[in-house]
């Protein structure tokens, strides 16, 4: 993310038709939940900072929000996340679940089957997306072979591995986050093996967060996982290109470019297009400035959603390869409009709370 | 069977009675995004309750000024309830315990905790209909244990049985006709031979 936001920085401060200059202050709080508070605390309240960028789990987006609110800052949350959620103090550059869980079942349903195996790391991003998905198998009459939950950084995969390959799912669906992923990637890959399956093809694990950022850390294991991201760094498009060539030019070490580093880099593009616009850095007028904001990003064409702060993107789904990039199988023909709260994308029957008296006995 | 809970509250008509303030302008925001049809009044008529799915209203001004229909309502009737709660005074929340408030949203409003009071009282009020409509069928055969009392002892007396043979006859033939035994021993009754 911080990559990301750096590249951005310094295209906009070269650029001479740019108004924004942006001085970046930095503050690492290590992935803990509680440094976070503290951090927000000190860029909002010493530093007097309104924009910050930022938060890849939930719960410290959670955390921070009440800060963000009693001092009138904005935070720009460049990560894709569970959803239910909108505020007026939070620009969601990534994607919500309308964007990302939904086409993937749509792509499991058509090309795998609707025998599922669900397993997560045991916090609201896996709870969340496993509704999700149990829910749409069951509306067609599909299965979840089995469920189960690991502590995050867990890495013990083997005997759930021998179950999952005794089980032969159409499908594995992981929620498992960081090193919890790297090991289940490559243990199952390893049973499978060891029982004569082709994995990716006859038993594929698909996901709505693994990115180029992870593959090198699952080794040889790391191809033929289906992801679902509006950013894969394969996209071919003039704006792609260039923003690959600078980050391989700058990044090239943290390896390609992928969804969080390119969510950032868009983040920060819409912040200094909404301070050009509103004349002003102050919290509202910025916060008002960005609403229906477009930006040619990497990605595509990206636009601010006026009433909930998240982005209308494209939704995409890439199988990842040995050289550490996706295939992209599928894109939607066209951005697909925020929706986190599911309140237009399901397809579920709508409460009728007046006058349903009558019940199917059973 | 584990019933799925309601979670989607996309098309239901919400009625909002609070003044015309920030809160009353974050609560109607964040009820579009939920997918809500909103009217927002400061004070509101009888007719208004009848016509909507869900209201809100202000638990600290004009509570009492609102108009009773509710009140009135049987469990049946009534829409979920949710308070907005600004000041915590017990005179105040007896007002809304009365008024069966189903959830409520602590101002100042914001879009959090939105979603989970919509949930929460949509969902607490779906169970509160349902056991409303198991109270009204147990009181209705709870008043009809005493005309079976006197059909059994009618049957016995008449016929010559048992307790439990009378009874039978009574069962088989609410069986029979698929009628509740009340209704059965009713007519027997008034019939004038059980």
């Amino acid at each position: 993310m911080r990559a990301g936001a750096e590249l951005a920085i310094s295209e906009i401060n070269e650029d001479p038709c740019s108004l924004a200059k942006l001085v970046p202050v930095v503050i690492d709080p290590g992935g803990i939940t509680a440094s976070y508070v503290t951090a927000a605390q000190k860029l909002l309240c010493e530093k007097k900072i309104t924009h910050i960028f930022g938060c890849y789990t939930s719960s410290s987006r959670k955390e921070v929000l009440p800060f963000f609110e009693k001092h009138d800052g904005l935070l720009w949350y460049p990560s894709h996340y569970e959803g239910f959620e909108t505020s007026e103090n939070i620009v969601y550059t990534g994607a919500a679940p309308n964007q990302h869980i939904l086409p993937l079942s749509k792509h499991l349903l058509e090309h795998h089957g609707n025998r599922g195996w669900f397993v997560g790391s045991n916090y609201v991003w896996a709870w969340e997306n496993n509704r999700i998905l149990r829910e749409r198998l069951m509306e067609v009459g599909g299965v979840v072979v089995g469920e189960r939950y690991f502590p995050v950084g867990e890495t013990d995969m083997m005997a759930l591995a021998q179950q999952i390959v005794s089980d032969r799912p159409d499908f594995v669906f992981t929620t498992l986050i960081g090193k919890s992923g790297y090991a289940f990637f490559r243990a199952l890959r390893e049973a499978a093996n060891a029982a004569g399956i082709d994995q990716p093809n006859d038993m594929p694990v698909a996901s709505c967060s693994l990115s180029e950022a992870e593959l090198p850390a699952i080794g040889s294991a790391a191809s033929g996982h289906l992801s679902s991201s509006v950013y894969f760094s394969t996209i071919n498009s003039p704006e792609n290109n260039q923003f690959v060539s600078e980050w391989n030019r700058r990044f090239g070490d943290l390896g390609h470019a992928c969804a969080d580093a390119e969510a950032t880099y868009n983040a920060v593009h819409l912040l200094s297009q909404a301070v050009t616009k509103a004349g002003s850095e102050g919290f509202t007028a910025v916060r008002d400035a960005v609403k229906s904001a477009q930006f040619n990003a990497p990605q595509g064409l990206v636009t601010v959603n006026p009433d909930n702060l998240h982005c209308a993107m494209r939704s995409r789904i890439g199988r990842s390869k040995s050289d550490g990039t996706f295939e992209i199988l599928h894109s939607e023909a066209q951005p697909v409009q925020p929706d986190p709260y599911l309140v237009w994308s399901n397809s579920a029957k709508q409460p009728e709370l007046r006058g349903n008296h009558l019940r199917v006995v059973r | 069977m584990k019933r799925s809970i309601i979670q989607n509250f996309r098309g239901l008509h919400g009625l909002v009675v609070h003044p015309d303030d920030a809160n009353r302008h974050a609560l109607v925001s964040t009820l579009g995004k939920l997918g809500l049809t909103v009217t927002a009044k400061c004070a509101a008529d009888p007719s208004e309750l009848r016509n909507c799915d869900l209201m809100f209203i202000d638990a600290d001004e004009g509570m009492e000024a609102m108009p009773e229909a509710q009140g009135h309502m049987t469990a049946l009737e009534s829409v979920p309830c949710i308070a907005l709660i600004g000041n915590e005074a017990p005179s105040r929340l007896a007002r809304v315990v009365r008024r069966g408030c189903a959830s409520h949203i602590l101002k100042p409003i914001r879009n959090s905790g939105v979603y989970a009071a919509v949930l929460l009282a949509v969902n607490g009020h779906e169970l509160r209909q349902e056991n409303a409509r198991e109270i009204e069928v147990l009181r209705k055969r709870l008043s009809g244990r005493r005309v079976v009392t006197q059909a059994v002892v009618a049957i016995m007396k008449l016929h010559g049985l048992d307790q439990d043979a009378a009874y039978e006859l009574l069962r088989a033939d609410a069986m029979n006709r698929r009628l509740p035994i009340d209704q059965i021993a009713r007519e027997r009754m008034f019939a004038g031979s059980p």
